[in-house]
This record gives C-alpha cells, sequence and structure tokens, in this order.
C-alpha cells in the first residue's frame, strides 16, 4: 500500500498525444477512478502505471519507488513493480487450474508450499471461490473468471491495485452485484486502488475521487459529489448522468448576487445564478439534471426559478415513470414525471439555483 | 486485509538473463541463415570454382549467364508454374478449410484427413503416383484411351505440372486456415449473421478476412515452393523440354560432369534476388497484423456453418476430389510396388509379387537412405522446433531491441530455394576449415534442413501467436515474472499446440526433403528423397514405388504414434 504520484506525464504516439499533461496525486488506501469514453487515454495511463506502455515522458512513483522517470531515463519493468493489474479479459491462463493460477505469483516469490497453500485458499475465500480451486478457467462463468483474476491479483498483496474495466465483460445483473461486492471488498482492503471505467454508475458508486479524462487531458478531478454537481465543463457535465443543455444568449448580465438573463432561440427567458460572470451579449449553454426540472401547473407562477414553454416530442414508460422529450427554443432536453402526459405543449419550470452555466458554446450532444 | 507474516520478496531480477537469451537466439539464426548465402553471393562474383585457388573477382558471371540459350523462356516457365501453383493451391486449401473444418457436411473429418495426405510425401513421390495413374502409360489413361480417342489430359505441360503441385501444396494452404479458424472467436461470425448476413457473405465478409494471415503466410510459402519445385519439372517437364530454374540449376550443376560453379551461383542470386522482392511485396501486403487477433482471454468454442441443402451434393464433389487427386495416385504408387506391372490390360492377380522389396533389401543403400531420414527428420525437427519457438516469442512477444532484424532473418530462408540452400552449404562446409569432418554426415542436412525451413516453423507457430491476446503474458509480466519465466510458464505451454504442429510438420518437411539434400549427400549419408531420384533416373520404377511405399508407411506410422501420444487433434 502506497501513494501514487504522477507528475507531468505525456505519451505520444506519433502526432497523436494519447495522455497530455496528466497529474494525479492519489493518498494512500485512496480509490481513484479513471473515467473517459474510449481512447480518452484512461487505458494507456493505467498501462504506464503497471509498465506496460512507456510513456515519453514525466515521472510516476509509487510510495518511496520512482517507477518512471522521463528525465532520468528510469524505467521500471513491469515484474519490478508490484502492481496488481486485473485486466478486462481477466487473463487467466486457460492452460492451468484456479489454483494453479492464483500460485502463479506466490511461487514467483518463492513462498513455501505450506504458505502458498494457505494464502491461495484465503485469497480465493475473499472471493468465495475456494470450491473451484481445481477448475479450468473455461469451466468458470464470466463473473467466476473474474474473481478469480482478483483472487489472483490480491494473493501477493501488491503495492496497489489496478482494475481495468472489470465489470465490463459481465451483464447488467451480475455488474450490479459485482459492482455492490467490489464496493464491499473496496471497504474491507483499503488498497490503494486506481479503477479505469467508462461506465458513469461504476464510477460514481464506488469512488473515493473521480479523474474525468477526454482527449488525453484531465477535464476534472474530484469527489462523486463535486464531479455531478459542478462539472468543470460542459463535456464532464454530459458524461456523468443525463444532462440537459440549453442554449442562449446574456441579455441580462449578472447582479451582484450572480443573476443573469438569459434568452433562448424563440426570444423565452431564463434566470439562473452562477458563479460564473458572463458579459453581456456572451453567448452561453446552461445545464440541468433531469430531477431539477418539473412540469408547471397552468396557473403556477415562476418562483425560485423560470417558466418555459416546451412543445412534447415523445413520451415513453421506463418503469414506475415516464421520460418526456421536449423541446425549448430549439434545444432537445429530457425529463422524467411521474405522471404520463397527454398535452401536446406544456409549461417547465426551471430552478434559479443548481443549473450549471457554461461560457463555452457547445451543444451537450455535439463532441 | 489479508494477514501477512511478512512482505513477500519480488523475485530477484536475474540481470541479463533475459539479454543474453535473446541475444544468443539472435546470433545463432543470423550464423545459420547467412552460413550458404555469404558463399554463394562470393561464388557469383569469382572467375572460378572457389575453393580452386587463384581466382580472381568478377562480374563476368551475369553476363554470361543472360547470353546462355533460352534463359528467358527458363524464367518464363518458372513464373508461370509457380504462379499456376499458388492459384490453385490456396483456392484449393482454403475452400478445404472453410467446407472440412467449419461446415456440417457429412464426413468433413474423414475428407479433411484424407486432403492431408499429399502433404505427407513428398512432390517426387506424388509425382511417380500421378504418373502412374495419369501418365502416358498411366492405368487411367490406358483405360480412357480406351473409351475414347485419346486422353483429355496432359502432365508433360505447364498446367498439368501446375495441377500435381498445386494438389501436393494445398495442405500446406489448408494446416494454416485451420489452426487460424478453430481458434477464431465465434462471436464475429454470428455477429455478421444476427446484422443480416447470409451464410455466403458472412463467409466472403468475415470468415475469409479472418483467416488473411494465414492465407497469406502460406502463399509465400506455396509461392516459393513452386519456384524452387524441382522434382515435378524434373519428372514431367525435362522429358518435353519444358526447363525452370531448379532443372536449370540442376542440370548444369549436379547432373553435369563439370559442374560450372559460376553460373550455377549467379541463376541462383538471381533466383533470390526475385523471391526477396515477392517477400517484400508479400509483408507489405499483410500489413499491420494486430488487426487479425481474434483470440482473447475469454474461453469460446467455434461453431460450424449449416449448408442446409448444400450438404450432400458438396460432400459429392469433394469425394471425386479426394479420389481423382489423393486416393487413385497414391493407391496406384503402392499397388506398383506389389506388382510388376500395372495396366488395366493385364489382371492384377497376374502381377502381383513382392519382388521389389525383396530386391530393395539387397542393396545396403536402401536401408541406410531409410534410416538417415529418420534420425535426421526426429532430431532435426525437434531441433528446429525449439529454435523456431524462441525466435517466434522473441520476435513476437519481447522488447528484444534487434526484434525486427531478427524477424526480417528469420523469414528471409522462404527467399532462399533449396537448391540455393544446398549449393550454399556445400560451399560453406567446403570453405570453413574444422566444418570437414561434418561434409560427409547427416549433420550437414540437418543443419541445411533447419535453416531452410524455419520460415515453415515460424508459419506454423506465428498466427497462433499473432492471435493469443497479449494479456496473458502482461498478467504474468505485473506479477513479477522476467520475460524468460513468462514465455517458459505461460507463452511456451498455451502455444503447444502450435509447436506439436511445427514439430509434426518440419519431421514431414524433413522426412520427405530431398532438393537441398542432392547437393549435400555422400556415400553413407543418403536420405529417402535422394535415393528415390537416383532409382528414377535409373528407371527402376518398381524400386521406386516400394521405396516410395515405405516412406508413405513410415511417415503414417509417426503421425499416428505422435498424436496418440500427445493426445492433441493435429491439423484441427
Amino acid at each position: 500500500m502506497a501513494e501514487l504520484v504522477i507528475e507531468q506525464l505525456h505519451k505520444r504516439f506519433g502526432p497523436v498525444k494519447a495522455i497530455d499533461d496528466v497529474n494525479i496525486h492519489v493518498a494512500d488506501g485512496e480509490f481513484v477512478t479513471l473515467l473517459g469514453p474510449s481512447g480518452c487515454g484512461k487505458s494507456t495511463t493505467l498501462g504506464a502505471i503497471a509498465g506496460l506502455d512507456q510513456p515519453t515522458s514525466g515521472r510516476i512513483r509509487v510510495g518511496g519507488k520512482t517507477y518512471f522517470d522521463g528525465d532520468k531515463a528510469i524505467f521500471l519493468p513491469p515484474e519490478a513493480r508490484n502492481c496488481g493489474l486485473v485486466f478486462q479479459s481477466y487473463a487467466l491462463w486457460p492452460h492451468m487450474t484456479v489454483y494453479d493460477n492464483v500460485v502463479f505469483p506466490l511461487k514467483l516469490r518463492k513462498v513455501s508450499t505450506a504458505d502458498c497453500k494457505r494464502r491461495v485458499e484465503e485469497s480465493l475465500a475473499l472471493v468465495e471461490m475456494e470450491r473451484f480451486q481445481d477448475r479450468y478457467p473455461h469451466q468458470l462463468s464470466g463473473g467466476q473468471q473474474q474473481r478469480v483474476a482478483l483472487a489472483r491479483t490480491l494473493v501477493y498483496q501488491p503495492e496497489i491495485l489496478l482494475l481495468d474495466e472489470p465489470l465490463s465483460n459481465l451483464d447488467a445483473k451480475l455488474r450490479d452485484r459485482a459492482r455492490t461486492w467490489l464496493a464491499e471488498l473496496r471497504t474491507r482492503l483499503g488498497l490503494t486502488t486506481i479503477y479505469v471505467t467508462h461506465d458513469q454508475v461504476e464510477a460514481l458508486a464506488l469512488s473515493d475521487r473521480i479523474v474525468v479524462m477526454n482527449g488525453g487531458r484531465i477535464s476534472q478531478i474530484g469527489t462523486p459529489q463535486e464531479i455531478y454537481t459542478r462539472p468543470a465543463d460542459s463535456f464532464v457535465a454530459d458524461f456523468i448522468g443525463t444532462t440537459n443543455f440549453l442554449n442562449g444568449d446574456v441579455v441580462g448580465a449578472p447582479d451582484a448576487d450572480g443573476q443573469t438573463l438569459v434568452s433562448l432561440a424563440d426570444g423565452q427567458r431564463v434566470l439562473i445564478k452562477s458563479d460564473r460572470r458572463p458579459s453581456l451579449g456572451d453567448k452561453v449553454t446552461f445545464a440541468y439534471r433531469p430531477e431539477q426540472m418539473r412540469i408547471a401547473a397552468a396557473n403556477d407562477q415562476a418562483v425560485g426559478g423560470s417558466i418555459v414553454d416546451a412543445d412534447v416530442v415523445s413520451h415513453s414508460y421506463v418503469g414506475g415513470r415516464w421520460q418526456i422529450g421536449l423541446n425549448v427554443g430549439g434545444n432537445q432536453i429530457r425529463i422524467e414525471t411521474q405522471d404520463a402526459t397527454t398535452d401536446r405543449r406544456l409549461r417547465l419550470w426551471l430552478p434559479l439555483t443548481g443549473g450549471i452555466m457554461f461560457t463555452e458554446r457547445t451543444h451537450g450532444k455535439s463532441h | 486485509m489479508l494477514p501477512r507474516a511478512s512482505a513477500d520478496v519480488l523475485p530477484k531480477p536475474l540481470p541479463g538473463r533475459d539479454t543474453a537469451i535473446q541475444y544468443g537466439v539472435a546470433l545463432l539464426t543470423v550464423i545459420l541463415i547467412a552460413a550458404p548465402l555469404l558463399p554463394v553471393l562470393y561464388q557469383s562474383v569469382l572467375d572460378r570454382a572457389l575453393y580452386d585457388s587463384g581466382q580472381q573477382l568478377t562480374l563476368g558471371n551475369f553476363g554470361r549467364l543472360l547470353r546462355t540459350d533460352g534463359f528467358g523462356l527458363v524464367i518464363w516457365n518458372t513464373l508461370v508454374f509457380a504462379t499456376l501453383t499458388t492459384i490453385i493451391s490456396q483456392t484449393l486449401g482454403t475452400l478445404a478449410a472453410v467446407l472440412f473444418g467449419r461446415t456440417n457436411m457429412p464426413f468433413a473429418r474423414l475428407f479433411g484427413e484424407l486432403f492431408l495426405w499429399p502433404i505427407y510425401l513428398s512432390a517426387l513421390v506424388l509425382s511417380f503416383g500421378w504418373y502412374t495413374i495419369y501418365g502416358p502409360a498411366g492405368y487411367l489413361t490406358l483405360l480412357v484411351q480406351s473409351i475414347f480417342d485419346g486422353a483429355p489430359w496432359n502432365l508433360y505441360t505447364l498446367p498439368g505440372m501446375a495441377m500435381i503441385a498445386g494438389v501436393s501444396q494445398a495442405p500446406v494452404a489448408y494446416i494454416y486456415c485451420m489452426s487460424s479458424a478453430s481458434i477464431t472467436d465465434p462471436t464475429l461470425e454470428e455477429a455478421a449473421r444476427v446484422a443480416g448476413a447470409g451464410t455466403l457473405r458472412t463467409l466472403f465478409r468475415i470468415t475469409l478476412p479472418l483467416l488473411l494471415p494465414a492465407i497469406a503466410y502460406s502463399a509465400v510459402l506455396n509461392f516459393t515452393v513452386g519456384l524452387e519445385l524441382l522434382a515435378i519439372p524434373l519428372v514431367f517437364g525435362d522429358p518435353a523440354g519444358i526447363t525452370v530454374l531448379t532443372t536449370f540449376l540442376y542440370n548444369n550443376g549436379v547432373a553435369s560432369a563439370r559442374p560450372d560453379h559460376g553460373l550455377v551461383a549467379t541463376a541462383a542470386v538471381f533466383m533470390l534476388a526475385a523471391v526477396c522482392v515477392l517477400v517484400w511485396l508479400q509483408g507489405r501486403l499483410l500489413g499491420n497484423t494486430r488487426r487479425f487477433v481474434t483470440l482473447g482471454g475469454k474461453a469460446t468454442r467455434p461453431r460450424p456453418f449449416r449448408l442446409n441443402s448444400l450438404r450432400w451434393p458438396l460432400c459429392i464433389c469433394s469425394a471425386v476430389y479426394i479420389t481423382a487427386t489423393v486416393v487413385l495416385p497414391i493407391g496406384a504408387l503402392l499397388l506398383r510396388a506389389f506388382t510388376s506391372l500395372l495396366s488395366p490390360m493385364v489382371p492384377i492377380s497376374e502381377v502381383l509379387t513382392l519382388g521389389n522389396f525383396a530386391s530393395m533389401f539387397e542393396y545396403p543403400v536402401y536401408l541406410r537412405s531409410i534410416w538417415n531420414s529418420f534420425i535426421v527428420s526426429t532430431l532435426g525437427g525437434a531441433v528446429a522446433t525449439a529454435l523456431v519457438a524462441l525466435i517466434a516469442i522473441i520476435v513476437l512477444r519481447s522488447d528484444f531491441r534487434w526484434r525486427s532484424p531478427l524477424h526480417y532473418i528469420a523469414l528471409f530462408p522462404r527467399a532462399v530455394p533449396g537448391v540455393v540452400a544446398g549449393i550454399g552449404f556445400f560451399y560453406a562446409f567446403a570453405l570453413v576449415p574444422g566444418l570437414g569432418g561434418l561434409r560427409n554426415t547427416i549433420w550437414i542436412l540437418v543443419a541445411a534442413f533447419t535453416m531452410h525451413f524455419i520460415p515453415v516453423g515460424l508459419g506454423a507457430v506465428a498466427p497462433m501467436l499473432l492471435q493469443m491476446s497479449p494479456d496473458f503474458d502482461r498478467a504474468a509480466r505485473t506479477q513479477g515474472a522476467d520475460w524468460w519465466t513468462t514465455s517458459w510458464r505461460i507463452v511456451l505451454p498455451l502455444l503447444r499446440p502450435a509447436l506439436v504442429a511445427c514439430f509434426i510438420i518440419l519431421f514431414i518437411t524433413f522426412f520427405k526433403e530431398y532438393t537441398t539434400a542432392i547437393f549435400l549427400f555422400a556415400p553413407g549419408s543418403e536420405v529417402i528423397g535422394t535415393t528415390l531420384l537416383q532409382a528414377w533416373t535409373q528407371g527402376e520404377v518398381g524400386l521406386v514405388s516400394a521405396l516410395a511405399t515405405i516412406q508413405v508407411l513410415v511417415i503414417g506410422v509417426c503421425v499416428t504414434a505422435a498424436r496418440a501420444l500427445l493426445g492433441v487433434k493435429l491439423y484441427g
């Protein structure tokens, strides 16, 4: 167990920057998730920590040990790092039984036979797979293979645990169970863990902190709550949770209280309170979570927010509630309600606070 | 937290072990491959034999070669023959792999087994078989002639020769496609089916493209085989006046009373250069091999295509093909070994005899060549497989600094025809002092065969290695295993099916090899191939058939035994 420090990490493949100036400080025992779409550099970063990819420049240090230092030309081979890496494909060796798979790292470390047996059993017990020692990997289900892969990694007590999309090959139901189980295990083990995923639900549920990556760069680092409620830019807002974006022009510059009046394309006006202070005439994008908006009754007043007219584009039942697609001044948004609606047109209440304003002009779905 | 008594110690790195192994194997490979080539190049620019005294550097040999009568026609014949051979063998081999390996056709497995038979035998033996059944006095030729007016085929033409060569090389394409097809993720095909693609479309858009590395690898090998094939042009081409490069080299080198070494070496260099260009082109075509990774860490199992109403028609077509190209030629050859004559005009019961075998056992040279062939194939095959395995993991699964040059060098013998390798080793052993003692032993054959067939072995091992997920070795590396431990404990055991296949292929290849050996054998170190050719030149058809029968039997027994012992299913 140790802290992990990544400083100014770069990785170039020819002209392509796979990792572009990544800085992450992970505390001892912390669980940090690298989150982003495929190709964002999260897996390359993980590979650089494990020693499977050699970065172009920067530094990686775990505890007192320097794994990589571009300036001093230090690059520890993977076998000298004592990392634990669980692969997306599990990478259980098909020619070995479960026992032989798990005992392999112990044999490398010259652990005595008696200790080996005990520790393999403990490790398999930890993942509730002790009954399957003599099976071969192809005789196990995906979920079982994943547990064995984890046991094989935990058995030698690595400095840090690296998990590369370990749940992505499981079906949805199994994934839910495995996630809960992984969350319990993580609390029990207290290992410094780097978790790579493109699934925001996993990231939100498991992490102490989340690193959102996009195009090789870090978009935001923060706790799950920070990332969800105060996304740094529209990419993060869109990637984490379902987010609705509205585009507009500032027609009333922010007052002392931070309240800004924005006009949508069709002239409807929305009042929003934000830390960011755009100038008059700026083009802005602002975002709401579905649960922040509600349908207003015909006689409702715009208390604590604004009310705008919206066209109903679609509505569908999603189990226990309805999802309604709306067109508000040319922006496509989605909300959820308890009741079905037959109206073609309705009034939408938007809160004064809680929405997020971005001064760059992007539409949420356009990257 | 897991309880721990004391902190584990990471395995002590053995400084330099990985590097030492990698450099050692690289050096050995370079020496083995350079050994025959440098002397040939040297000889091509000398004005007299390189073991004579007083030789001078000259470029005169090249001019002399080009002025040789009919050399242009020789080149044209060679290209036509090799191209036709490759087209026929790749088409037949790929078709057979899909039909016998991936469909629910009746008797698919039986046909698959029979389809492989030609590769168990040398092209030399197969030529004799075709001669016996389809030759001018062949059994079937005479039968057809008695019904129609003249036979509709003539083996003494380029297409006729290419047909025999294509059939004898089709199993190479078949084997490579099968070892690739059997580990292809079936969900890739199922995904296409689900997307609305029919059987044919799936076949052409998914299955065959995924087989591309196997097809390309085996196509290179087959084209080279077509260029360097000596037996078929010698048996059918020479009598009809069709000369190709190999028979040109053979006639001017071995068969000539006063071999013109300058001319022979220069023609060999010319052949080398041509194949080099082709091999380079092929490498460019294959491109990025990562595109063909199909074996993930998850265990999967292939499912066969359904043929529905085409099952029986395709089955009958396959049966006709197998009978005409495999069963009849080999059957006739075996039958000829037990008769004094084979003709539809004479009842077989009247000519049955064991006389051929009796006269074979009277001469020690026949027994000696059988024994020598066996030793060369077993020991040589094992040594070569070990070397190929090491080269493969260094080139494809290590960060050895010179792995790309090593890959290129290891594949280079593809561009070295057997005739050239034979001449080259002959020169090398004549030049290097201290190696003279090995010159008349079978070890010179082991060295030459190993060098010549490294690419064949790599072709059997590389596709599986490429398709094996790198996560398997990465997992071991992150857990603390260095490169050699990872290779020894994980990669090589996982490669075992490919390595067994590699050994069997090399065993058979060595057992039936004759081209390289012709330049290197001496009294005492004969192998079956060289003795066969000598007996054929002497017109001993009965003896040839008997010796060929022995080759068929020995190979058949060895293959069956190896499969029973190792408990693996060869060739898919």
